[in-house]
């Protein structure tokens, strides 16, 4: 059997690779999120793209949603189902010896990293005003149930980080510049492992 | 859609499309030429080593299901030499069949092809697909 060669691998969130799968006025890239996949692909990662929870669930013609509205019993569960599905992939890596990070999407309510979008009081019509939502330090519904299926299976924690992407104004080159920095920083402590070998 | 840009475009890309064994050499780069035509990805799981991809392929037909019924062009890029195409094909579209979508138009390139030759066709290829006009109007407005 031929001899592994371990490999640096990013599961991303799925629009991250396909800005179709936003909701409706969440586009801000035709498809694919450039400088993200640059950013990666020139520190040699290879792109695993996880499922969309949200489009899944909902469809694309989902309205706006907070953490809580997803927060429930049946969308955990949904979650749980797609984790079960993307984890085997997620297991293979690390049981190969493969560098294994995960890139969110901050202020999503699904796959917010860092942060996630918060306002117990949304409900009913959706008729709220602009920028009327929180943005709080929490993993979103989808990315806390894929971390419970990787305990699960005992594996440790991914490095993760998030796109900046739906905080409210999206700034390209803080997110740019937010996510070379977590990069670095895991060949920084790649480099350390490899020499304490 | 105000403010929004999205491409309404999405491809169904191979895992080894994707990630090339050999990236640095002279297989064509998928994600620049999808870039430039404006296309999303959806990928597929690699077609051996991780066992059953059955609960993936679902949910990627799930979503391939939601798209087409919703005014977005759904395409194929297969990989020659590889099983299915890359793209689990026989599999993937008896799962589509289940959810009263078609076969994606498909394209299939040549690893052993010149780079600038396979990137141009497919291009075309991609260029040259969308819904009809009227669907357009349905949902893009």
């Amino acid at each position: 059997m031929a001899e592994h060669t371990p490999r640096k691998v990013a599961f991303v969130a799925n629009c991250l690779l396909n800005q179709n799968a936003k909701v409706c006025q969440g586009a801000h890239y035709p498809g694919v999120v450039s400088p993200v996949v640059q950013a990666l692909r020139a520190r040699g990662y290879v792109l695993q793209q996880l499922p969309c929870p949200e489009l899944a669930f909902a469809g694309v013609r989902r309205w706006w949603a907070v953490y809580e509205q997803y927060d429930t019993p049946v969308y955990r569960a949904h979650c749980r189902r797609l984790a079960q599905a993307i984890a085997p992939l997620i297991e293979r890596h690390f049981r190969q010896g493969d560098e294994v990070i995960l890139i969110g999407l901050d202020g999503s309510p699904s796959t917010g990293v860092r942060f996630t979008s918060s306002r117990p009081d949304w409900g009913g019509r959706p008729n709220r005003p602009q920028d009327d939502w929180d943005i709080v330090p929490r993993r979103g519904v989808w990315i806390e149930e894929l971390e419970a299926e990787l305990r699960r299976r005992n594996l440790p924690a991914l490095p993760a980080t998030g796109w900046a992407l739906d905080m409210g104004r999206y700034d390209e080159a803080g997110s740019r510049r937010d996510l070379e920095e977590f990069l670095d920083a895991q060949a920084h402590s790649g480099m350390s492992h490899t020499e304490a070998r | 859609v105000s403010g929004d840009v999205r491409g309404w475009r999405i491809a169904l890309v191979p895992d080894a499309l994707l990630n090339p064994p050999d990236a640095a050499g002279s297989r064509l780069d998928v994600l620049r030429v999808l870039e430039a035509c404006g296309y999303g990805v959806l990928q597929l799981p690699p077609t051996a080593g991780t066992g059953d991809a059955g609960p993936l392929l679902a949910v990627i037909a799930d979503q391939v299901a939601e798209y087409v019924h919703h005014g977005y062009a759904v395409v194929a890029i297969g990989l020659r030499g590889e099983p299915g195409s890359g793209l689990h094909w026989r599999r993937l579209n008896g799962l589509l069949r289940h959810r009263g979508v078609a076969p994606p138009p498909r394209r299939v390139v040549d690893p052993r092809g010149r780079r600038t030759d396979e990137e141009q066709r497919l291009a075309d290829f991609l260029l040259g697909y969308d819904v009809p006009d009227e669907q357009q109007r349905v949902w893009r407005t």
